[in-house]
């Protein structure tokens, strides 16, 4: 019998006690549907032009496929960190730092990103009902606000977390598709012709489409607190897969087929601009409260994600043990919450504050984030296929899954690099990847051992065990 | 592929081969990987990973800290019929000692294995019958002790029956006063499991691991049960107390 320990290094969390609903809610709301329903098809068009929906039909593929990759792992153990936790049993030190670093700028920037975008949509919300908006003290109280709403709900025993979060996020999915539904038929005044698209154009959209899916595999931080982990968590990530790139794809056809004279890509605020043509103007508050909601459940769930993280950062010896701390009586991870909201909140509120425009904040934040994923989801695909040789399990349908996901996830990082190149983002994205650099060469100075055995795990213990007596 | 076909009533082969991937597993002992097992079965390899999967959900086999190899879950107890040593002389004498001092019912049961099981009923007070307790552990205060010292409950209480207009049937509020049974060390029930009838019950437990081992219960009228019973209650743990070097 091999040594068991007896307890789980990641105790403290309140182990298995997340019912499947809670569980896929982390996952749906840590995609925010509602809010890329409205904003990404038109992103889209602008390369697709009237091919926006086999590129989003290609992203969904792809998050499949991701997702497919993800359950080679969280169908066999259960983490709280994540894609972190899961890499490390694949590639190693090198890689789960990698993916690490990833995912703390992914996580974290989109939960800056998410509170930004409530903040914006609640200001619209409250002007479109008459009420004064858009000052900049307004905005940055709301953001500071949020953030305050926000610590208390991760910070809240979990099962209380998720329910919230799952309340806000049907709410919000339930808006929003009332909204499309009303919204199938309009037909916006013609604009400029639609770009021809050509293989090209679609490629060049699955971007910007798979960039309204990152956060799906948010329930994987969730392994340790859900009932049936091995069961549920692999299912969620892929439903939530599935029924994303479901709303996108409607979406993108209501929005599609409502310019079908032209104009999409050229529109700021299409969704918008279909209301108009509808007449119908409570749409529009409908929109903001669905978008705002749907913003509100992606801080919740992302900052979830982040806080567990961090979490086991801390209880594998890599960042200071003290933020490995639980709260004894609402068993959620406090000391990581502590360190973790201010700079959510601090960094979108400064950029305001600094009058940079709240659009463009939001924008440059989502496009932060969105590399952060892509390459935590790249470490992950390559990983799975490593994995599974490693504890001898390897068949053929995990790497060819690897072998079509990860040279186009691969390709789609090319396309971020060039798409973005020449403005603030890859400088931005530059110093993270330097500081990410300094951290791993102090690591291997002074925590050489502590590096070489990240990966810790909700793993079997001896009372899991049965024994002979 | 990503998720793993369901298994119906329809799938005689997939049940055999998951019941002998379960033999299989006993067989070789703790440690036994997904290779050898499928080599043993001469199972193709994508089966029996599925099956290993599968069983791993519903916790009958676990995986190692390696992630390779596989050892019975603690739920494949639950397919034996728990073997329960009869108490020694000493515990059943603690036991007869407290029947001395009360005019209810004193009973003794084994928690161990995650079952209930009596092991010393009272022969003048008749407690319920043994598949009764066994079944509905929601409604008995023995019972109770068990569901409170789960990491997850529902699994081992999947029924929860109303067996008079008492018992309590919603999950929540089961939840809570199991919460409170694990905070207070007591376990009561009034007339839920019988109309007329109450249980306290308190643990006794390893003092090394902590583990649950046994329950002592103490059975009378419900309305005399529901009273605060302080006396009786410092009675029946000060005899668990002395159950402890006996029954660890």
């Amino acid at each position: 019998m091999p040594h068991l320990r007896h307890r789980s290094p990641v105790h403290g969390l309140d182990r298995r006690n997340l019912g499947p609903a809670e569980v896929l809610a982390q996952s749906v709301a840590g995609a925010a549907p509602a809010a890329a329903m409205a904003t990404v098809p038109a992103i889209v068009a602008a390369t697709a032009g009237p091919g926006t929906l086999w590129s989003f039909a290609v992203a969904t593929v792809v998050a499949l496929l991701i997702g497919s990759c993800i359950g080679q792992f969280t169908r066999r153990m259960a983490a709280a960190g994540s894609l972190y936790s899961l890499t490390a049993q694949g590639l190693g030190p090198a890689g789960a730092f990698g993916s690490g670093v990833a995912l703390l700028v992914g996580y974290g920037v989109l939960a800056m990103a998410a509170l930004t975008g409530s903040a914006i949509y609640l200001d619209a919300l409250v002007a479109r009902l008459g009420g004064t908006g858009g000052s900049r003290p307004v905005l940055v109280a709301a953001v500071c606000v949020l953030a305050v709403l926000a610590t208390a709900g991760v910070l809240v025993r979990v099962r209380l977390s998720a329910r919230v979060v799952l309340l806000v996020e049907a709410v919000s999915i339930t808006v929003m598709t009332v909204v499309f539904l009303a919204l199938l038929g309009a037909d916006a005044p013609a604009g400029p012709p639609p770009p021809d698209p050509g293989p090209g154009g679609i490629a060049a959209g699955v971007l910007p489409a798979l960039g309204a899916f990152i956060g799906f595999e948010a329930a994987t931080a969730m392994g340790v607190e859900a009932r049936r982990p091995f069961r549920t968590v692999p299912r969620v990530v892929t439903w939530t897969a599935g029924a994303a790139g479901a709303l996108f794809l409607f979406a993108a056809y209501t929005q599609v087929s409502g310019f079908s004279a032209g104009g999409l890509a050229a529109t700021p605020e299409p969704v918008l601009t279909l209301v108009t043509a509808r007449g119908e103007p409570w749409i529009a508050v409908l929109l903001d409260v669905g978008i705002a909601m749907s913003f509100a459940a992606c801080t919740l769930a992302t900052l979830g994600a982040l806080v567990r993280v961090l979490f086991s950062m801390a209880r594998d010896g890599i960042v200071p043990a003290r933020l490995g701390a639980t709260h004894p009586r609402l068993r959620t991870p406090h000391a990581a919450i502590a360190v973790a909201l201010p700079v959510v909140a601090a960094v979108p509120a400064a950029l305001l504050a600094a009058g940079v425009p709240p659009s463009r904040v939001l924008a440059e934040l989502l496009t932060v984030a969105t590399a952060g994923y892509l390459v935590a989801y790249l470490l992950i695909c390559l990983a799975a296929p490593l994995f599974l040789r490693r504890i001898g399990e390897l068949t053929t349908p995990p790497v060819a899954v690897t072998a079509v996901a990860a040279p186009v996830l691969l390709a789609v990082l090319a396309a971020f690099v060039v798409s973005e190149w020449g403005g603030a983002i890859p400088l931005v994205i530059g110093l993270l990847v330097l500081a990410g650099g300094v951290w791993w060469g102090w690591l291997r100075l002074r925590r050489p051992r502590e590096l070489a055995g990240i990966g810790a795990y909700d793993e079997t213990v001896a009372d899991d065990v049965l024994a002979r007596p | 592929m990503t998720d793993p076909a369901p298994l119906s009533g329809r799938q005689p082969r997939a049940v055999r081969s998951a019941l002998a991937v379960l033999e299989e597993v006993v067989a070789s002992g703790p440690g036994v990987t997904a290779k050898e097992i499928s080599a043993a079965l001469k199972l193709p390899q994508a089966t029996t990973y599925r099956l290993l999967n599968l069983l791993v959900g519903e916790e009958y086999l676990v995986r190692l800290p390696d992630l390779r190899g596989f050892a019975l879950g603690r739920r494949a107890a639950r397919l034996a019929l728990p073997v329960v040593p009869r108490p020694p002389a000493a515990a059943r004498a603690v036991v007869e000692h407290l029947r001395a001092m009360v005019r209810w019912g004193v009973h003794l049961a084994s928690l161990r294995g995650g079952t209930l099981t009596l092991v010393d009923p009272d022969p003048d007070h008749p407690p319920s019958e043994a598949a009764v307790l066994a079944r509905y552990p929601h409604a008995s205060a023995l019972g109770r002790l068990l569901l409170a010292d789960q990491a997850d409950w529902r699994a081992v209480a999947r029924d929860l029956r109303p067996l008079t207009a008492h018992t309590v049937t919603g999950a929540a509020e089961l939840g809570a006063r199991l919460a409170d049974v694990a905070a207070s060390g007591l376990a009561r029930q009034c007339g839920e499991l019988r109309a007329d009838r109450g249980c306290l019950a308190v643990p006794v437990r390893d003092p090394a691991t902590g583990a649950l081992v046994a329950g002592l219960a103490l059975c009378g009228p419900a309305t005399r049960v529901a009273e605060p019973n302080d006396e009786l209650v410092r009675l029946l743990r000060e005899h668990a107390e002395r159950l402890v070097p006996l029954l660890a």
